[in-house]
């Protein structure tokens, strides 16, 4: 089953997708309008775009120490949790239990994340992977 | 701040508190780790500005969406390779994936 329908068949999930190296490709299904899934991708990709970056200074520092390459992230909201692993996404409610499923199903489904992210995700849009990405 | 409670958590490999500025104040790490004191510095001032992102998005989120629950935000985490860390207000800890209980890690960092 592909990870978005595995995803939203959970109870408490409001809207799970994917999106692409720009942000605004992107794919989802759930509680959302096509313009606030739009919104959500660019948030999700600029987030994981910054959180590359900051891991590989960290990892300039450290290397090795197992940070990279970096998988995702959680913004822990008051009754809404965003999660990000790879370029999927998933609006969650905060239920008991439930932040634990969906980042073990996402980090199962997704698998671990290569250094090749970025270029995975520009190569969705047809784009020259061998060019610098930032 | 309780940094022996915070390495109670399921997987924690170091647990620490930074200031507003995300400079380095107090540390604990699990003997065998990698980490050190100079990436748990770097690792804080990341948070801090993660944070601060993280408030901006859930602010601006619910004024143009008109949904809520995003705020206030409870705390941030970046998942790495092998660890994760987990951080809200001046506190934070890095758990190791495979035993990673991010609730309670929430929790536990909403609690101190």
């Amino acid at each position: 089953m592909h990870i978005v329908k595995q995803l939203m068949a959970i109870p408490g999930v409001i809207a799970a997708g994917e999106f692409a190296f720009r942000g605004d490709r992107f794919s989802y299904e759930g509680a959302l309008t096509d313009e606030f899934a739009r919104m959500a991708s660019i948030l999700c990709r600029a987030n994981t775009l910054a959180i590359n970056m900051q891991t590989e200074i960290i990892d300039s520092f450290a290397e090795g120490c197992g940070c990279r390459p970096v998988q995702g992230w959680i913004a822990h909201g008051n009754l809404v949790t965003i999660c990000a692993v790879g370029n999927y996404f998933a609006f969650i409610e905060n239920r008991d239990e439930l932040l634990n499923d969906v980042m073990t199903i996402m980090r199962a489904k997704v698998g671990d994340i290569r250094d090749d992210l970025l270029a995975n995700l520009y190569s969705k849009l047809g784009g020259d992977t061998k060019e610098a990405l930032y | 701040m309780n940094l022996e409670k915070m390495m109670d958590l399921p997987g924690a490999m170091a647990a620490f508190t930074y200031s507003d500025k995300g400079d380095l104040q107090s540390h604990l790490v699990r003997e065998g780790t990698e980490l050190t004191a100079q990436v748990l510095d770097l690792l804080a001032h990341s948070c801090v500005a993660n944070l601060a992102i993280a408030n901006m998005e859930a602010r601006g989120w619910e004024a143009v969406t008109g949904q809520g629950g995003f705020q206030p935000l409870k705390g941030f985490s970046v998942v790495g390779l092998e660890w994760s860390v987990v951080v809200n207000g001046n506190c934070g800890v890095v758990v190791r994936n495979r035993d990673a209980d991010y609730e309670a890690a929430f929790s536990a960092l909403q609690a101190a």
